[in-house]
């Protein structure tokens, strides 16, 4: 069975839910207010799919404005982005899409994208249509769910879809992600240093 | 198998999620805060965020903060400057961390927070900026902190102060928080730092670590993560770098270290006098250097005056100086190190292996050395000095030659301390006098001249080549503060072992038996001293085991009770 480290970031506007998806996600608990993120938190949880055993580390961005420009270092050098909007506000889903361009231009590589409509529970104050985000996913070849941290509706399978997507060459093996901490500040080289390794093990 | 972590990442650190860890509790579990001080046309340099805000600092504090956040000429240190310095504490209104309490009985002694200094790491940019009125950009990102984790740290602000400059207060606020989820620094551990979207892992090494050969004993336990960034270690610093220009001196720097001579080093740029001063006060390890030190020193530092004085003797510290004034106003201190640049060149430098005299030196114009009149103990082991020179011309990586020069050093340390712990082992009463019926037994005095005599037998002879004067050395370095607080340490370690046994003893003895033919106020005395051990228990959390806590205490109870009852009363109270 293979042990497999996943960096992953969540990304979108502030109050859609990033936090609570994690926290869902994370340790099963739902927080009625959830104080808003500064710079990221960070959490890290062992999931097991189809056998394999994947540890994500993740980066739970702030959506606040002023932290903004703090977000690529974040995303720097992660294996996939869920990118959260809220189901019940109409203008949380175009930052989406401003997210997704950010990624596919400053992302080199494949990281696989997850887009996730949040608060799906509530029906009644629904803005954004499904079918809409489910093309525009669908477009741009990203993961698409709509989820409820609050129900728990979907999130861990949204994990699970990302693990399923993730490709299978980055398997990380014990030793091998091991380098001299002083070749990390170029994240060009940091990634030849890792594939060197791999093939060499 | 599903599991989780928040922040720190170490299966044993799960209790940190306990509900009363307020905000900023575990950020000052590594830190005392983050600052950046900038130049104000007006004041000079001044302190513009202080983070987390709640930290009170006195204005003394802040002041040497500022000035030592900067280099002392700016002209020469245009783009990134990264340092370190150590300032006092002012004195009162101590904030005592708890985890610190917990770390400090475990971790080696030479990395103990530290409760009457900071350490500052300091990352200092300077660019032109047209836009501003003196055309230059100047600020610097400093992380203030207790703890001597000089790698770590340095590797931190080099890791915050680029992000704070290209993004201003949300990064550092970001990067504060991220601190606030490490989990506390525990003595054997690996920890998994999140810091900015990597993480950091370092080993916090612990008292009972190995010392020769520290390196290749590191079994710890697996991490649960693997990490992004491996730091090698938490403290150490690069020592080859430090010495290159001196080598053939740094075992004179050794004696003089070891026997606490005050030292000064002048550098042109605060990255060398504090690369070089904290590879002095390691070059010592296992021992503690104690007198004060001082990376980086500045003429506008509050303890200016009290350690330039010249109506005294030099005091027993080292200071690292870049202002050409403090060559003439240390001029007449006995120990001089002067660090060039250097060339990058693999041929040896000429002069290299000379002396010079201190009174030579009257700028800092003056060629790189070491200025002393100092007659060193030991001959020189020009084994090493090959060994490295061979390295340099064959450009042997740096990381090789420091762990040959650090492993050189660790290896002549400890043939140094070796006699002084079997002298101090030989202080300790023999098993069988500690009695159930007397008061502990005490460590005998340590005696100079019966300890120098037990050099002829089983001095370091046994285990360095290294010839000369060593019973010299040790009367010197008797002298010394280092001494002193060694001996201080080892005297506590040894009377807390003591007490341990003796409470062992008491707790396995039959004292129901024993006071059968004792009178009244034997017995009494002896309920006193129990309670003061079962005091001296909880208030030390002496490794005493629980159940014979108890079996004392019961012991305790059942000699009460066959008191007469007026005493019982008086004894209960």
């Amino acid at each position: 069975m293979s042990l497999r480290e996943i960096k992953l970031c969540l990304l979108g506007d502030s109050g859609v839910g990033k936090s609570s998806i994690v926290l869902r996600f994370v340790r099963d608990q739902y927080k009625d207010h959830v104080e808003s993120t500064i710079g990221a938190s960070f959490m890290t949880k062992h999931l097991v799919v189809d056998d394999n055993t994947y540890v994500f580390q993740i980066w739970d961005t702030a959506g606040q404005e002023k932290y903004r420009a703090l977000a690529p270092m974040y995303y720097r050098g992660a294996s996939a982005a869920i990118v959260v909007y809220d189901v019940t506000r109409e203008c949380s889903f175009p930052a989406v899409k401003d997210w997704v361009r950010e990624l596919r231009h400053n992302v080199p590589g494949n990281m696989v994208v997850a887009i996730a409509g949040n608060k799906c529970d509530l029906t009644e104050l629904r803005e954004v249509r499904t079918e809409d985000a489910k093309q525009y996913a669908e477009d741009i070849d990203a993961i698409f769910t709509e989820t409820s941290a609050l129900t728990a509706e979907n999130i861990k399978e949204l994990f699970e879809s990302i693990a399923r997507r993730l490709p299978p060459e980055e398997i990380y093996r014990p030793n091998s992600g091991v380098y001299n901490i002083r070749k990390t500040d170029n994240p060009e080289k940091k990634r030849q240093c890792c594939s060197g390794s791999n093939k060499s093990s | 198998m599903e599991d989780e972590s928040e922040g720190s990442l170490s299966p044993s650190q799960d209790s940190i999620q306990t509900p009363a860890v307020l905000p900023w509790d575990r950020f000052s579990n590594w830190l005392h805060c983050a600052c950046v001080v900038t130049f104000d046309l007006e004041l000079g340099q001044a302190m513009e965020i202080i983070y987390p805000s709640h930290i009170r600092m006195t204005e003394k504090e802040k002041m040497n903060i500022c000035y030592l956040s900067f280099p002392d000429s700016n002209s020469g240190c245009m783009g990134d400057t990264q340092f370190h310095f150590r300032i006092r504490q002012c004195p009162g209104r101590k904030q005592i961390i708890k985890s610190h309490v917990e770390y400090n009985r475990e971790c080696p002694i030479q990395l103990k927070s530290d409760d009457a200094h900071y350490y500052g790491f300091v990352f200092f940019r300077q660019t032109k900026d047209r836009s501003i009125r003196r055309g230059y950009f100047q600020k610097s990102v400093v992380l203030i902190s207790r703890l001597p984790f000089v790698a770590l740290f340095s590797q931190l602000v080099s890791i915050i102060a680029p992000e704070y400059f290209e993004n201003g207060e949300p990064s550092l606020e970001a990067a504060c928080h991220d601190i606030d989820q490490w989990g506390p620094p525990v003595p054997g551990e690996t920890m998994n730092l999140p810091i900015f979207g990597t993480v950091l892992q370092v080993r916090i090494p612990t008292h009972k670590d190995k010392l020769v050969g520290a390196g290749q004993t590191r079994t710890q336990s697996v991490p649960t993560l693997p990490a992004q960034s491996i730091l090698p270690s938490l403290f150490e610093v690069d020592i080859y770098t430090a010495f290159q220009t001196i080598l053939p001196h740094v075992q004179m720097l050794w004696e003089l270290m070891l026997t606490g001579e005050p030292l000064v080093v002048m550098a042109a740029s605060p990255s060398v006098t504090s690369n070089t001063v904290q590879s002095l006060v390691s070059l010592i390890s296992p021992f503690h250097y104690c007198s004060d030190y001082r990376p980086y020193f500045t003429i506008h530092d509050s303890e200016f005056k009290e350690y330039t004085t010249k109506t005294q003797a030099p005091p027993s510290v080292i200071l690292g100086v870049t202002n050409p004034f403090f060559a003439k106003t240390l001029q007449h201190w006995p120990h001089i190190i002067r660090i060039g640049e250097m060339a990058g060149e693999a041929s040896v430098p000429k002069g290299f292996n000379k002396l010079k005299k201190a009174s030579s030196l009257k700028t800092l114009d003056c060629k790189p050395g070491v200025y002393t009149q100092y007659k060193p103990f030991l001959m020189k082991d020009k084994g090493i000095l090959k060994r490295l020179i061979k390295g340099m011309q064959t450009k042997r990586p740096v990381e090789a030659q420091n762990a040959i020069l650090r492993r050189h050093f660790l290896e002549l340390t400890q043939s140094f301390m070796i006699p002084l712990e079997r002298y101090m082992a030989s202080l300790m009463p023999l098993q069988r006098n500690i009695s159930p019926h007397k008061g502990p037994p005490s460590l005998r005095q340590f005696d100079v001249d019966e300890f120098v005599k037990t050099l002829h037998q089983s001095g370091p002879q046994l285990t360095s080549i290294v010839k000369g004067e060593w019973d010299g050395l040790y009367r010197k370095f008797f002298r010394s503060p280092n001494f002193e607080g060694w001996l201080y340490h080892r005297q506590y370690e040894v009377n807390q072992k003591l007490q341990v046994l003796h409470m062992e003893a008491l707790c396995q003895a039959n004292l129901l038996d024993w006071i059968q033919d004792k009178e009244e106020v034997e017995i009494v005395d002896l309920v006193l001293r129990i309670r003061e051990k079962l005091k001296f228990a909880t208030n030390n959390s002496v490794a005493v085991k629980p159940e014979n806590i108890n079996k004392l205490e019961k012991h305790m109870t059942t000699i009460i009770s066959s008191l007469p009852e007026d005493l019982q009363s008086v004894l209960n109270t």
